[in-house]
């Protein structure tokens, strides 16, 4: 059985944002409480006040403009995997979004949820920052934006300040001719890996190219370094450069031994799967 | 002390005297108890529920549907998968109050009065339940896949049924059942 819990149900962001300030750690922001109601039931979170921002309009919205496709919040998993703008201008993330956990956990669970809980056995945000995406933050102070690579601190920490709440998540198109791919390895329904990538080609060698991985390590980075280095080789040759890097990978990504795998194992795959996801993107670009 | 679930409109978990609405937040007022009003089935309820309360134990406890079972209680077995508004959600990690105006669907609602649903019927010829625990999951998790795929392939259904465990491993014979259910479906006899 949870806990005794109270509600509270802003319908504007400065509401929600005062009612997280005057009531400080006793709150809690509460979207599709796919990640916070586990926390409370194993009693590793303790709180009196679900502040359940689902009365946010704002923050159900998917709106496009001319850069950019704008994410409300509390959109759900399953709304992202299913959606047209998603699903044409960020398919990478579709899949990602589709594969995520299990169906019921995707009717549920929200994007918003998933950025702020910040697990790092987590999908979406690994093919987010292929994308350059951000995060709005939003408070009775105003509004922020920040760039989804600054707002992952560590495992379960976010930039989010007290009083703050995630409001959308803007995810730019991809340059033109630049083509995605997200792969996962997975034995349970947490996701022990997850790569993303996307790339342009030009007379058959990568002109620009963006790399990501998510799970093994404290946090989804991209791999700045990596892409730069692959820049102007075959797919062949890219392949063999990631193989190469694995020591440097190993001190960027600093994969951990759990129950999902070992280290080694983890980085391994992770240089297999990077030059897997790699290939998969460049098949699409030249396709 | 169980008593079948009474028919009709009724109301539930109200106690005399209860504060529904607290005053912890001097901005806005919070509420310790949700006036919910929910259709199970398609009979509608209405009372008071705590917040904390899931819909599992909403179901269970307060208004005796046993046929979602327990399990894990961490929205990965799917043996408490219910539907709410067509979607199946997992009933042990969603709190009831959510369910405010939805419309609820169990095992118990499944079969129409004597004639059972061609999923329960396909899950008896085939034997696709062994010990039986995850079988109500299971049918509730195939109704989801049915209702927004109505002729999925056998790769569809393990796909979508994967968040459902068997410990039994009736996999083969739960697969084929929801195949076959798929077909009744599309193809009713008479």
């Amino acid at each position: 059985m949870l806990q005794r819990l109270q509600l509270i149900q802003p319908t504007t962001i400065a509401e929600a944002s005062a009612a997280l300030a005057d009531l400080g750690e006793g709150a809690k922001i509460y979207a599709g409480g796919a990640e916070l109601l586990l926390l409370l039931r194993n009693g590793l979170l303790e709180t009196e006040t679900l502040v359940d921002v689902k009365k946010i309009d704002r923050l159900h919205r998917i709106t496009m403009d001319t850069n950019a496709i704008r994410v409300g919040a509390c959109v759900s998993h399953q709304e992202l995997a299913s959606h047209p703008l998603i699903r044409q201008h960020a398919p990478a993330l579709a899949y990602a979004e589709s594969h995520l956990a299990n169906v019921r956990v995707r009717n549920q669970g929200t994007l918003g949820g998933n950025l702020a809980f910040n697990d790092p056995h987590s999908d979406p945000g690994t093919v987010l920052l292929v994308h350059d995406a951000a995060v709005v933050l939003g408070s009775s102070q105003g509004e922020r934006k920040l760039p989804l690579a600054d707002f992952f601190v560590d495992m379960y920490a976010t930039a989010l300040q007290p009083s703050e709440l995630l409001v959308e998540v803007e995810v730019p198109f991809l340059p033109s001719g630049m083509k995605s791919g997200y792969q996962r390895l997975h034995r349970y329904q947490r996701p022990t890996l997850g790569v993303a990538a996307a790339v342009r080609m030009n007379s058959g060698a990568v002109e620009e190219a963006r790399l990501a991985v998510g799970c093994v390590g404290p946090k989804s980075l991209r791999l700045t370094d990596l892409e730069a280095k692959i820049k102007g080789a075959t797919i062949d040759g890219a392949k063999s450069i990631i193989s190469e890097e694995k020591s440097k990978l190993r001190e960027l990504i600093r994969p951990v031994d759990d129950l999902l795998g070992s280290a080694d194992y983890k980085l391994y795959m992770t240089t297999v799967m990077l030059g897997d996801v790699l290939g998969e993107a460049v098949e699409k670009a030249l396709s | 002390m169980f008593l079948p679930p009474p028919r009709g409109k009724v109301r539930i978990g109200a106690r005399a005297g209860e504060e529904i609405v607290g005053a912890r937040s001097n901005k806005m007022n919070s509420q310790s108890r949700f006036n919910l009003s929910v259709s199970v089935n398609g009979t509608t309820w209405s009372g008071e529920v705590p917040i904390e309360e899931t819909l599992l134990e909403f179901l269970r406890n307060r208004i005796h549907f046993t046929g979602t079972k327990r399990s894990c209680e961490s929205a990965v077995c799917g043996a408490c998968t219910v539907l709410v508004d067509n979607h199946t959600v997992s009933s042990c990690n969603y709190l009831a109050f959510e369910a405010n105006g939805k419309f609820v669907l169990t095992i118990e609602g499944v079969a129409r009065g004597d004639k059972l649903d061609p999923l329960q019927e396909a899950f008896i010829r085939n034997i696709g339940a062994q010990c039986g625990y995850c079988t109500p999951g299971q049918i509730m998790a195939a109704k989801g896949l049915l209702l927004e795929n109505p002729n999925p392939t056998r790769e569809q259904i393990a796909e979508w049924l994967s968040g459902n465990i068997c410990r039994c491993g009736a996999y083969g014979a739960i697969a084929q059942s929801i195949l076959e259910a798929a077909q009744a479906q599309s193809h009713p006899k008479g």
